[in-house]
């Protein structure tokens, strides 16, 4: 039967990080902005409730809630702050490419020994374009940003392959970075890293991008919401010209729009990720989700900050930090133009573009 | 959570689909060429009752089993029927809103001139009493020839502001006379009644409501003028006048009692929120239909392989996958009896938008070919406009939308 509700177990997760991201996040937002960091309290809350932990497979101690479970987590964290989102899962995208491409033996070796380890992080660095070369066992190149001041774990992603380099010892130079400061954000160079594990598995490889993208999806909607639902507040509070400005139709019909955009976002995120779930190619459904995502951010983000004016343009609200993240988040992995053209060759290599049938178990 | 469709249904849209392409949208072009409605006494009309269509939902009493078959084959074909539509009964928005957008995509207007009791059935259900249930809504359960219903709530001088109707009604007797003037009402010169929405008093506003049924040949109902549209032509949208229309008291829809108050106004608007959701799923097919005759031209065409080609008929895939969604959750909502008023206003504010964007980018990329004015793309550019005028413009949407989001003051 056809249900929209979230299960049980999912609806629960959803709430224990809902209220874990509104109770603990989102009054230090600021802090760990300029911190750069997630305080160690709220580290340790997160790894013992296991938010991150809750689509990891069940050989990493995770519980197994597939990609909408990870979808759910990461909606809600980024609805509270978008960079501590990233820097509250030790594994990051990374662990996509370890499963899909190095299977079992590659989360246990690479992924297993940063669980548990305070602060651990890992990234999944986009080289499509061939920013590093690859070539006697060794990584040549230079990673302009990655959303995090320490690396644990760096996995470079192609079309084909996937290549776990030596992390210990690389030099990370600290950024001012556009936005999910809390995160950390550095230039990585690589001069001669080793490479310590490489698989070839396009298939793979077209996977782990997909469920990457369907994370930046997923966190970019929660981004949207939070600016939707902060800008609505907002709207019925601030008074002019003898009403709240909400009342404005301008104003009013702006605020459904913003609505719509972050609802029907969610429904492309769910449904790309109930997809993956069910085994079905979802490579497209992923791509477009993300595109959908970052397009409806981009034009939620700066208009909720319209509706606050000027208090929107200086950072007593979260808002202007919302939009420099919404559009960071979708620079990632690629970028949102990749994804796009990668969601048109998927479309126009089908023969039913919309086709009827749904997705997800029987 | 899943969004996965049963086979069940699938079945009926696997029929639709080979009805659509063999029968619907043939005769949609035969109309569009035409320029005017299919007439009532065309054999597609008589095949569709013969295929079972155009009936009513109405179960009929209240012991589904009133009218149960006795003999065994007769048993058996209704437990086979019985088990196809099984999901449907625990479901019917969400089936209905599944169908509509496979008709619509065959086309929208022949499915709006199918036969049955069409947009007058929700009011009857929503508000008659079982004996007009009964009256009006029985001859559509097995019907023996096509018959149709008709909803008439716009008039020449209000349209989104539906308490600024002017149709007045009279109580003279035993009956009450209705005067005024109406527009746009679907089938209504072929239908066995029309369900009339009138005022008792103006300044009443919505609680002076009262809604009729107007049965055929009504002395004083009459003037029918078919409009000419722009798209859509399949079916007839239709203005008439009531001049001193006599209607006996048997026909105000709920009785007198269930009319006092804002009964009346409400039952029109809960069916709105029912139909809301199906009016953004037609919005969807005829939007699916443009994209898929715009990537069967673009593929023809060799333009596939141009980015700026993919990307945008990507981009349109995606907002009418996110529309689909959008109408599904709202009628889903429906058939689990949870508010939707906000769900079912952003599914019909968004669809018809999609929908428009994938029809104005087919004639984009046919060129002159679209401007030639015979490709089936034309045609849905011009059927899918309507889609964001009816049952509630865009901007009424996004005002039903606001009152939930900021409760926006009704002024
Ligand atoms: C093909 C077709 C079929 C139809 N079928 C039927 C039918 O079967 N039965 C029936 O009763 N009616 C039917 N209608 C009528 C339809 O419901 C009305 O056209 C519709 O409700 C809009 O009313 P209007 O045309 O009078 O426009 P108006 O109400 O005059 O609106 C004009 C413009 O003003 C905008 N507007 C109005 N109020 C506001 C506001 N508060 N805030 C912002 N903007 C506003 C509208 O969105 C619109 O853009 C049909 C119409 C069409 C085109």
């Amino acid at each position: 039967m056809i249900d929209f509700d979230l299960d049980p177990a999912l609806e629960l997760l959803r709430e224990t990080a809902r209220r874990f991201g509104a109770e603990r996040l989102r009054p230090r937002e600021r802090e760990s902005e300029a911190a750069r960091a997630v305080g160690a309290p709220n580290l340790a809350a997160a790894a013992e409730i296991g938010l991150a932990a809750a689509a990891w497979p069940e050989s990493l101690g995770g519980a197994a809630l597939g990609a909408l479970g990870r979808a759910v987590v990461l909606e809600e964290l980024a609805a509270a702050d978008p960079g501590a989102a990233l820097a509250l899962d030790p594994l990051g995208p990374a662990v996509h490419a370890l499963a899909e491409l190095g299977g079992e033996p590659a989360l246990r070796t690479h992924a297993g020994p940063l669980i548990g380890r305070p602060g651990a992080r890992a990234w999944l660095a986009w080289n499509g374009d061939g920013r590093v070369t690859l070539r006697g066992g060794r990584a040549d190149g230079r990673l302009p940003w990655v959303p995090a001041d320490r690396l644990d774990l760096l996995v470079l992603l192609d079309r084909d392959a996937a290549a776990v380099v030596e992390a210990d010892g690389l030099p990370l130079a600290p950024l001012r970075g556009a936005g999910l400061r809390a995160a950390g954000a550095s230039e990585v160079v690589l001069a001669g890293a080793p490479v310590r594990a490489w698989w070839v598995h396009p298939r793979g490889a077209r996977r782990a991008l997909a469920r990457a993208r369907l994370d930046l999806a997923a966190l970019l909607v929660g981004v949207a919401r939070a600016a939707a639902e902060l800008s609505r507040a907002y709207a019925l509070q601030r008074v002019a010209f003898g009403r709240p400005i909400a009342h404005h139709q301008a104003l009013a019909f702006l605020i459904a729009d913003m609505a719509s955009a972050v609802d029907g976002a969610r429904l492309l995120v769910h449904d790309a990720a109930l997809r993956l779930d069910a085994e079905e190619d979802a490579d497209g459904a992923c791509a477009a989700a993300f595109v959908e995502a970052a397009e409806q951010a981009l034009f939620v983000t700066p208009n909720a900050l319209q509706i606050l004016g000027g208090h929107g343009f200086v950072q007593d609200y979260p808002i202007e930090k919302w939009m420099r993240e919404a559009r960071a988040l979708s620079l990632l992995h690629g970028g949102v133009d990749a994804a796009r053209e990668d969601a048109g060759r998927a479309l126009v290599a089908s023969d039913a573009p919309l086709a009827l049938a749904g997705t997800a178990p029987r | 959570m899943n969004l996965a469709l049963e086979d069940a249904l699938c079945n009926r849209l696997a029929r639709i689909r080979a009805l659509g392409a063999a029968r619907i949208r043939p005769v949609g072009l035969e109309a569009d060429r035409a320029g005017a409605p299919l007439p009532p006494d065309h054999p597609f009309f008589a095949e569709l009752v013969r295929l079972g269509l155009g009936r009513t939902r109405w179960l009929g009493g209240e012991d589904p089993d009133d009218a149960g078959p006795t003999t065994t084959e007769a048993r058996r074909e209704r437990s086979e029927r019985d088990e196809e539509t099984r999901g449907e009964r625990g479901s019917p928005s969400f089936t209905g809103v599944v169908l509509a957008e496979e008709l619509a995509y065959w086309d929208r207007g022949v499915a709006v001139a199918f036969p049955g009791p069409g947009l007058g059935e929700p009011p009857i259900l929503a508000m008659g009493t079982p004996e007009q249930k009964q009256r009006f809504l029985g001859p559509f359960r097995a019907p023996d020839r096509p018959r149709w219903g008709s909803f008439a709530m716009t008039e020449p001088g209000a349209g989104s502001d539906v308490a600024a109707i002017r149709t007045a009604c009279r109580r003279d007797g035993a009956d009450w006379v209705l005067d005024g003037d109406k527009s746009f009402a679907a089938n209504a010169s072929r239908a066995d009644w029309i369900v009339v929405f009138a005022t008792c008093d103006p300044a009443l506003g919505r609680a002076g409501h009262r809604a009729f049924v107007v049965e055929r040949g009504t002395p004083g109902l009459g003037d029918f003028r078919i409009e000419r549209k722009m798209g859509l032509e399949a079916y007839e949208s239709t203005s008439f006048t009531l001049r001193g229309c006599r209607v006996p008291a048997a026909n105000l829809l709920g009785g007198e009692e269930r009319q006092s108050g804002r009964a009346g106004f409400k039952g029109a608007m809960q069916s709105f929120n029912a139909t809301r959701p199906m009016i953004g799923a037609m919005a969807v097919g005829i939007g699916r239909a443009a994209l898929d005759e715009t990537l069967a031209f673009a593929r023809s065409h060799d333009r596939l392989g141009d980015p700026r080609v993919r990307d945008r008929l990507e981009r349109s895939r995606r907002k009418l996958q996110a529309a689909r969604l959008l109408c599904w959750r709202a009628a889903w909502l429906a058939d689990q009896q949870r508010p939707n008023v906000l769900e079912a206003s952003m599914a019909k504010a968004v669809a018809p938008q999609a929908a428009f964007e994938a029809a104005a980018l087919g004639m984009e990329l046919l060129g002159e070919e679209g401007g030639r004015g015979d490709h089936l793309i034309e045609k849905l550019f011009r059927d899918v406009k309507a889609m964001d005028i009816v049952e509630g413009t865009g901007q009424i949407q996004r005002v039903l939308m606001a009152r939930q989001l900021v409760g926006l003051p009704r002024d």
